[in-house]
């Protein structure tokens, strides 16, 4: 979007206004400007210009370095509706990739809903001296799902911005086995500046520096931001997540997050938990960020797999003090093939993803979503 | 006049234009000098027809399918058979399309309920509009009946569509007005011919799945069309007695009618017996919906030996016993 080029008549209306702006009597018409909010054809700084509110600061010498020390989280919103599918699938025209920035560093992809019924969120964030992107979606087809180009060019706006001419990107999962997680890695194979973390086990926690898997942890070092990286195995073999110091936010895969959790074992399960709990403690926390939305807002709903169209979703954004109600949960569930209804979350322990039941938790509502079709 | 008796009415009679006795009799003498011999759909049956290999089957990315929203399969001329577009219902039901001298019949209507979403009405039209082409008939001198298999959305969510098209009527939304516009007081035993023009189709109860439904036998293909109580997939069994009694009525029927073709509403399987789990947009290598008397036969042989809740293979499908809230024929891969 933001790299290509500019069509030609769009230096053209902005030289020559054609509409008559002296009688039509509408505040747009009063600026007698075509663009009274400047053309979007033009560069950020045009010449000449002299105070801007524009992200790239004037007269700039040399490449911007952040300060990514602060007190407390770093600001960022989530304030935005995550586009949530279509009752007619095929007829859905969102935008393929959701792209929400969180703050100037912190990026959340979301994926179509249309194009994957897992809809996976993929983090972008940027340190001094590259970038990380946690997940890669659920499809490999850059037809279908072209996050590449979305998230070169996310990364050519951001260099533009901190005057930087390479931006060397790191590429990391929190599962290599998930298939809706690792599928648009493919689109990564050959970019130039791109480190992919590998997949096997052993080669992956000598990439992340993990000398002791799954007590120990290990690091991705961004410049000045240096992300976490532990070893929270469960629902995957190889699960992995990520804590970033600088907005307080820890990214967990599919080992937490608001929706159906299937259980890959459950001995690992609650210990990844005990572990991440103790992390949470150690660290300043302000969101948990999974993998998937598949809660409705209504408490202990959830949609069913392979929908396409979820307009009551829950928010993804979890507080810390979900891990203690979800490691309760992970100990009610060892050892026993169940599935545990709690408000944000559902576990799966030993049985099918499409496992139903007619126990509802205690003291929770019971709300009938709207169901449309 | 009752209400089998209006059923079977002539419609080309039983249509009185407002404009007056003189000028009617004048129309339908017009219509009578040009309208040509009716089909004989009678002689050499069955009438022959063909399945597609492949039925589109929906797509990896549902936003990028530009299949049409109802695939149209002409089984012989005088048969179409309907199947919505899984990527504007996962649940994409068949829909036969029965025609006759007569009347037409559409059966079940598929998962989406708007028009601007789904133009199952306009679909239905153009088929109509091309058999009448193609048979020198005036498409307003044919009834449709619009009806469905049993009462589940996924079969008549779209019937609203056609509440508004003339020389039209449609099925009611109870059990009710089911088995009413089918004329039916002894339900489910009792079995019905509906005349199409020449074209008899044989109704009887079916229930088990629901309590509301029907098998439809058309005596031209000799088609067995037997909804959501025996399909390619996963036959939720809500009711065990009365599904096993519906069975029974369909061997005992297999046994007295050539069938040629046994047809469910849905297919859930893959060619080597893979389960398509519940929701599923794209089926790329999706078993025929056309099942054989044999299947129907080996299924019926396999039901009688259960005695308990459960799912269960019958090599043709899964027969899920009373299990319609906890169905699980999958599990999670990444389980270590």
């Amino acid at each position: 979007m933001f790299t290509r080029s500019q069509p030609v008549w769009g230096h053209f209306l902005a030289q020559s206004p054609t509409r008559s702006t002296g009688f039509s009597g509408s505040s747009q018409a009063a600026t007698g400007r075509a663009y009274p909010n400047g053309n979007p054809a033009l560069g950020y700084n045009p010449p000449g210009v002299r105070n801007t509110d524009s992200a790239v600061p004037l007269h700039r010498s040399k490449p911007v370095m952040h300060d990514y020390a602060c007190d407390g989280p770093a600001a960022g919103s989530l304030s935005f509706r995550w586009t949530y599918g279509s009752n007619v699938a095929a007829k859905n025209r969102d935008p393929r990739v959701q792209v929400v920035q969180y703050n100037e560093d912190t990026f959340v992809l979301r994926q179509n809903v249309c194009v994957h019924w897992e809809a996976p969120f993929t983090y972008l964030l940027f340190g001094n001296k590259g970038a990380l992107l946690i997940d890669t979606g659920a499809t490999a087809n850059a037809a279908h799902y072209p996050l590449r180009e979305t998230v070169d060019a996310i990364i050519a706006r951001w260099a533009k911005a901190r005057g930087r001419t390479r931006v060397p990107l790191t590429v990391a999962l929190t599962s290599a086995e998930d298939i809706a997680q690792n599928q648009g890695l493919v689109q990564f194979a050959d970019r130039p500046d791109t480190t992919i973390v590998p997949k096997p086990l052993a080669l992956m926690q000598k990439a992340y520096g993990i000398a002791n898997w799954p007590s120990g942890t290990g690091r991705i070092d961004l410049g000045d931001r240096v992300i976490t990286v532990v070893p929270t195995p469960g629902t995957h073999k190889d699960g992995v997540s990520f804590y970033d110091p600088y907005c307080d936010l820890l990214f967990t895969g599919d080992l937490l997050f608001p929706g159906k959790i299937n259980i890959g074992n459950d001995t690992d399960f609650v210990a990844s938990l005990e572990r991440l709990k103790a992390f949470a403690a150690a660290n300043s926390v302000k969101w948990l960020l999974g993998g998937h939305i598949e809660m409705m807002f209504v408490p202990g709903k959830y949609y069913p797999r392979f929908a396409t169209f979820k307009p009551y979703e829950r928010v993804l954004e979890m507080t810390p003090n979900l891990i203690d109600e979800a490691l309760e949960a992970a100990r009610a569930v060892q050892g026993k093939d169940m599935m545990l209804i709690r408000p944000d979350f559902v576990l799966f322990n030993g049985v099918s993803p499409d496992q139903r039941t007619p126990i509802w938790p205690e003291g929770v509502p019971n709300i009938r979503a709207p169901h449309p079709f | 006049m009752d209400r089998r008796a209006f059923l079977t009415y002539n419609a080309a009679i039983a249509a009185v234009p407002l404009t007056g006795a003189a000028l009617t009799g004048l129309s339908d003498a017009a219509s009578a000098a040009t309208r040509p011999p009716p089909i004989d759909f009678k002689a050499n049956l069955p009438a022959t027809g063909t399945f597609p290999d492949k039925w589109i089957c929906g797509s990896s990315s549902c936003m990028d399918n530009t299949d049409p929203p109802v695939q149209v399969h002409w089984y012989n001329p005088h048969t179409a058979i309907l199947r919505q577009n899984k990527a504007y219902s996962y649940e994409a039901p068949f829909a036969p399309l029965y025609f006759g001298n007569d009347r037409v019949l559409l059966l079940d209507e598929g998962y989406v309920q708007l028009r601007n979403d789904y133009d199952l009405r306009a679909v239905v039209d153009q088929c109509i509009e091309d058999w009448c082409r193609r048979n020198g008939r005036d498409p307003a001198s044919l009834e449709l009946l619009v009806a469905f298999s049993h009462l589940h959305d996924d079969h008549y969510a779209a019937t609203n569509q056609f509440a508004d098209r003339p020389n039209t009527r449609y099925m009611g939304l109870t059990h009710e007005e089911m088995v009413g516009f089918w004329g039916m007081t002894n339900f489910p035993e009792e079995r019905v011919t509906l005349d199409l023009g020449g074209r008899e189709v044989l109704i009887w109860g079916s229930p088990g799945h629901v309590v509301s439904e029907f098998a439809y036998y058309d005596s031209y293909t000799q088609i067995l069309y037997t909804g959501d109580m025996f399909y390619r997939g996963r036959c939720y069994i809500s009711f065990w007695e009365p599904w096993y009694d519906s069975m029974k009525r369909l061997i005992e029927f297999c046994g007295t009618h050539p069938v040629t073709h046994v047809m469910g509403c849905h297919v859930e399987i893959s060619k080597d017996g893979e389960d398509y789990a519940y929701g599923m947009t794209y089926q790329p290598d999706e078993a025929p919906v056309q099942m054989t008397v044999q299947q129907l036969r080996e299924a019926w042989a396999y039901a009688q030996k259960i005695t308990e809740p459960g799912i269960y293979f019958t090599g043709t499908v899964f027969l899920c016993n009373q299990t319609r809230g906890t169905t699980t024929i999958d599990k999670n891969p990444y389980r270590y």
